[in-house]
């Protein structure tokens, strides 16, 4: 195959240097290279979402986005959302409101529901169906997945602040 | 302390799944790892003629390219483990890369494993294949006629199997005074578990041990499987199964592709993984549902249901998927009557080879099948003599005194009080204003429908004695270790393999509530066969009736031997000790005490003991049921139809159902919430195509519709507690129920909206177009 | 899947006719066609590179003409295997002369496999009216061209 190509992402916050393929999808620069498994791939035509990752912090699908075309990028994955410790809004009302079942898609519709969050901090349930319409979850029926967005944006506003993704580590060559 | 078995507690599964630390097959990396890509058939039936493998083999990177001929001989088929009796079921040989002729569009033709999996899907493009195309049949009732293109040398006409159940004959019939016939049919879906099918195989050439990580639902049923495929012997076998990212019973069956990536990963010394993408999945991993239904329903004209009689000509796919042949038989068969008391019940099927990707169990299995002919059959019925659905409903109702009740299909039925879980709904959904509310909206020319549902369905699979009667190769029953360690802490190892359902969560709180130690001193191990002693896996809504109870008489072990050294520390007789909140104590002197972290010490220590009792404290329970289960309820739906466009809007959606105890509510709502998506995805979106090539149409997300967030609004459910009585912990399963419950629930109010124009009866999916059909085709008649 | 199509040429029957009939015609006109070379009378073999929507890649396969009744009709047989799958079609051309100009009418029934099916058959039916109407238009280009 075609000559392979150096690429440098910030993924996470850490600076991350990879040769890849051209042909070579994020996805599988960020399961396969970089070790970061939380991200999944559920399909083949970006209908599922469960791919979802943040791109300079607007959701995409990282299954349909080339590793070549972040070149340069900002990644954020489920893994640099946050942690047990310090847990984001939208993961804690995951785990608060039983938004899922299997876990598979859960990564990917987080990332969604931290997308959808951005641009419209207090949606209504109506607003929050909508905005799912990029991802299929297959166990929850969908009512507890809104309920956790909900759960996220209350207790965002609460805090007062719009929350931004944490970025860990200083931003350093890995 | 506050009882914790009833209790929402926060899912113990969710930590890691939520951080991005769970751990599915492909996540698996190993080093030296290849990976697997399967070459698959285009064409629905051919014959192989030659296969040139020589540009994939040369391809840099590629390491090895297997046909089914390099396979012959190597490598055993796969097998079907549900025979059901006396149907001259006929089992043709599956073999795991098709030698000589291809019988669907996806059976595997040639693997090829490569240093990357881009490589891997290079080589698969330069593989040349010959085929001679043959002709081909997708539907059932086409392939059971004469001339049409028999699948499998010796198999007549295409039959697989003839099952026959019941006793409902024609004097039934011609003496009954309503007789209702409606032919159904029930559309072929695509489970489609948002994790595809995945397995990571490594082999120790020294010691002769494989381990497969592998999607599974039943990890143990698939080392007993593929040990026979591969000639590995069980003790050499491992398979690994923690995270599991959906089944819904697709990922019961065992498949080729898992043992081809073993049998490569042996001959070639190194690991190998294969990750099914999602065309795949749709073409090669088990579909569910695809029957036809002609039913016969009797009854008097005051109402009482006296008769029913089904023929099922069911599409089993290509070749017979592992638990096939039971879905259309004994799981659909044996639930026909429902919660009605009917005196006569008969079902004929038959089971039939087509060009088409294998079906299997689809959350329900049979029983929503069942379920949707027969509450659609009373609602047609109840039309016909004029009563109203429910007023025709509650009349035929088993009475929760008449319990255990025998059917005219041979089950007992457990335990009930169903006419408590229809009111509930009533009253929640406002039926009697809803009704007037119709009439009104009527003469405005908008029409609301009501759909009613009052089910039972058959779960907890199931006594082993039983499984054996009806064909099942295998046993039902399941284990249970409960390790309480020197420190108190527990270790819960269970054969149930759950894949998203959240027992992790509840079978730690039935120790921890039965046990008195604390919720989070307890850890809950599943899905791996070396770790767990034997089990029979997650599916028929099994692993809290059957798998929860093996827990709690594991626990009982554990406190039997517990009492005895609590007995001996206090220096009493073990009659005048009681055990209550993890502590046991003197009767009548409750100071003097020792709580069970104590005597787990003791126990370990073992300086100290009564004679006769050996060291260390765990129990162990192999805990066969006496019997099924059997949850119920009464689901309700409101819609609107729009008669312009043939839209459906879903109003209102009430679930009241009843699964015994109710160990988590919040998880039990859950799968109730998934359940109802599911049912509601087969009535209005989901369905799969095939056309007259046998080319599966519907082969992506793009062209198969799965329900979505935006097509719903928020569901109201509520449960009943009847608790079962003939298990310990008084449970019964809640996985399926949703699904059972929801699809003629919708069907029927819709039917219900389009009364005025005459419309009866609409094939599923019921999409606005087939809807609009109807509502023009009532208006020329009328 | 049934396809009509229809094209109306500024030119006589006989003139289009012996056009569609000529080898050399039908290697500048076949869309992506990169070899077309005779087996026997009226049968070819032939690569085409397609670049349609899901139709995409290399497909080797045969072109055949046959049952010809100047000036009337012809049979068009085309099959082909490339990556996505295979495709084949049987279609009946038919010449009308209509006042001095020439109706083309192509009635094909066409059949795909694999990814074709399975991915593309939504938009098989209007990829093949597109590849059908780049031929159709290459020959009128070609008699264009003959004209000048």
């Amino acid at each position: 195959m075609s000559q392979k190509q150096h690429v440098t992402l910030t993924v996470n916050g850490v600076k991350r240097s990879l040769e890849v393929e051209p042909r070579q999808l994020l996805v599988h620069a960020l399961r396969d290279d970089l070790g970061l498994t939380g991200t999944h791939v559920g399909c083949d035509t970006s209908q599922c979402g469960a791919c979802t990752v943040l791109l300079n912090g607007e959701a995409v699908k990282s299954c349909t986005t080339l590793t070549v075309q972040a070149d340069g990028a900002e990644v954020t994955t489920v893994e640099g959302l946050g942690d047990m410790n310090d847990l984001h809004p939208v993961q804690e009302g995951f785990w608060e409101k039983h938004g899922l079942q299997c876990g598979f898609c859960t990564p990917g519709v987080m990332m969604t529901a931290v997308g959808l969050l951005k641009h419209n901090p207090n949606p209504t349930e109506e607003e929050i169906r909508e905005g799912l319409e990029g991802v299929i979850c297959r166990c929850t029926g969908y009512q507890n997945i809104v309920r956790a967005v909900q759960y996220a944006a209350q207790k965002t506003s609460q805090q007062g602040t719009a929350v931004e993704v944490a970025a860990a580590g200083s931003g350093s060559e890995e | 302390m506050a009882s914790v078995f009833g209790s929402t507690l926060k899912r113990r599964e969710d930590p890691r799944l939520i951080t991005g630390n769970g751990q599915y097959s492909e996540d698996i990396q190993l080093p030296g790892m290849l990976y697997a890509s399967v070459l698959r058939s285009p064409h629905a039936h051919a014959r192989i003629v030659n296969i040139n493998t020589d540009a994939a083999k040369a391809l840099e990177g590629v390491v090895a390219v297997y046909t089914g001929k390099d396979l012959e001989g190597k490598i055993g088929t796969v097998p079907t483990a549900w025979l059901p009796p006396d149907s001259n079921i006929q089992t043709p040989p599956h073999e795991v890369l098709a030698v000589n002729k291809v019988r669907y569009v996806g059976d595997g033709v040639a693997l090829v494993v490569a240093e990357n999996r881009y490589v891997a899907r290079d080589a698969v493009d330069l593989i040349q294949v010959t085929y001679a195309p043959l002709p081909a049949v997708a539907e059932q009732e086409q392939a059971i006629a004469d001339g049409a293109p028999i699948l499998h040398d010796g198999v007549e006409n295409n039959v697989a199997f003839h099952w026959q159940a019941g006793n409902a004959t024609d004097d039934v019939f011609e003496n009954a005074e309503v007789i209702v016939k409606q032919r159904f049919r029930q559309q072929r879906l695509i489970p489609n578990p948002m994790e595809p099918r995945a397995a990571t195989a490594q082999y120790n050439p020294a010691t002769g041990e494989m381990t497969l990580w592998a999607t599974s639902q039943n990890p143990h049923i698939h080392r007993f499987l593929l040990s026979g495929i591969l000639g590995i012997p069980e003790n050499k076998l491992r398979i690994v199964s923690v995270d599991v990212g959906g089944g819904f019973g697709a990922k019961i069956a065992c498949y080729p592709d898992e043992a081809m990536v073993a049998y490569a990963a042996r001959d070639l010394k190194r690991p190998v993984k294969w990750v099914e993408d999602r065309r795949e999945n749709f073409l090669v991993t088990s579909h569910g549902r695809d029957m036809v239904l002609d039913v016969e329903f009797a009854g008097t004209k005051d109402g009482d249901f006296t008769a029913i009689r089904v023929k099922n000509i069911a599409n089993m796919g290509a070749y017979l998927s592992t638990a096939g042949p039971g879905v259309p038989t004994i799981l659909f068969g044996l639930i026909v009557p429902g919660a009605y008391k009917i005196p006569y019940a008969a079902v004929d099927v038959y089971g039939v080879f087509t060009n088409t990707t294998p079906t299997d169990a689809y959350r329900g299995a049979g029983r929503p099948e069942a379920t949707y002919l027969l509450e659609r059959m009373v609602d047609l019925f109840a039309a016909e003599i004029g009563k109203d659905p429910v007023e025709v409903r509650r009349r035929n109702l088993i009475q929760s005194h008449e319990f255990p009740y025998n059917t005219a299909m041979g089950l007992e039925y457990d335990s009930g009080n169903y006419e408590v879980a229809l009111d509930k709904a009533l009253a929640m959904v406002g039926y009697e204003e809803l009704r007037q509310k119709q009439q009104e909206l009527r003469s405005q020319g908008r029409h609301l429908g009501i759909g009613v549902t009052t089910y039972v369905e058959i779960c907890g699979l199931g006594p082993s004695q039983v499984a054996g009667a009806v064909g099942f190769q295998g046993g039902l029953w399941e284990s249970a270790t409960v390790r309480v360690h020197p420190t108190g802490k527990v270790t819960v190892f269970t054969g149930a393999s759950p894949h998203g359902q959240g027992e992790e969560t509840t079978f730690a709180q039935i120790v921890s509530q039965r046990l008195g130690v604390p919720f989070e001193d307890i850890e809950v191990v599943h899905g791996d066969t070396n770790r767990i002693a034997m089990g029979w896996g997650t599916y028929g809504s099994r692993t809290t009736p059957v798998g929860g109870n093996a827990i709690a008489v594991a626990v009982d072990k554990v406190l039997e031997k517990a009492k005895k050294i609590a007995a001996h520390m206090l220096e009493v007789s073990e009659e005048d000790v009681r055990f209550e909140d993890g502590k046991y104590s003197v009767e009548g002197a409750p100071t003097r005490s020792v709580t069970i972290q104590e005597v787990t010490l003791q126990a370990y220590l073992a300086w100290n003991l009564p004679q006769g009792v050996e060291p260390a404290l765990e129990g162990t329970a192999f805990y066969d049921p006496v019997n099924f289960v059997y949850p119920f309820g009464t689901h309700i739906c409101v819609v609107e139809v729009d008669e312009e466009t043939g839209d459906i809007d879903l109003v209102k959606y009430v679930a009241v159902d009843d699964c015994g105890r109710v160990i988590n509510p919040m998880v039990a709502e859950g799968q109730v919430h998934g359940g109802i998506v599911q049912g509601i995805g087969q009535a209005l979106w989901e369905g799969a195509v095939y056309d007259e090539q046998a080319q599966l149409l519907t082969g992506t997300f793009m062209d198969y519709a799965m329900p979505k967030a935006r097509f719903f609004k928020e569901f109201e459910t509520a449960f009943t507690e009847t608790p079962a009585p003939q298990n310990p912990l008084g449970v019964k399963g809640i996985g399926e129920t949703g699904t059972i419950a929801s699809t003629p629930t919708v069907v029927n109010a819709v039917m219900d909206a389009l009364r005025p124009f005459g419309v009866k009866d609409i094939n599923m999916p019921l999409t606005p177009e087939r809807v609009w059909n109807a509502i023009e085709k009532g208006r020329q008649e009328a | 899947m049934k396809i009509t199509f229809q094209h109306t040429y500024n030119a006589p029957r006989e003139q289009v006719w012996t056009l569609l009939q000529d080898e050399d015609t039908l290697v500048r006109t076949l869309p992506g066609c990169k070899r077309l070379h005779l087996v026997r009378d009226g049968l070819y073999e032939t690569e085409l590179g397609l670049d349609v929507g899901p139709i995409k890649g290399l497909f080797e396969g045969h072109v055949e003409m046959c049952e010809q009744e100047e000036p009337t009709r012809y049979r068009l047989k085309l099959s082909g295997r490339g990556k996505p799958g295979e495709l084949t079609a049987d279609s009946w051309v038919f010449l009308e002369d209509k006042d001095g100009k020439t109706v083309v009418t192509c009635d094909a029934d066409a059949q795909v496999s694999g990814l074709l099916a399975s991915v593309g058959q939504r938009v098989t039916g209007s990829v093949a009216r597109m590849l059908l109407g780049r031929f159709f238009k290459n020959v009128e280009a070609e008699l264009r061209r003959s004209a000048s």
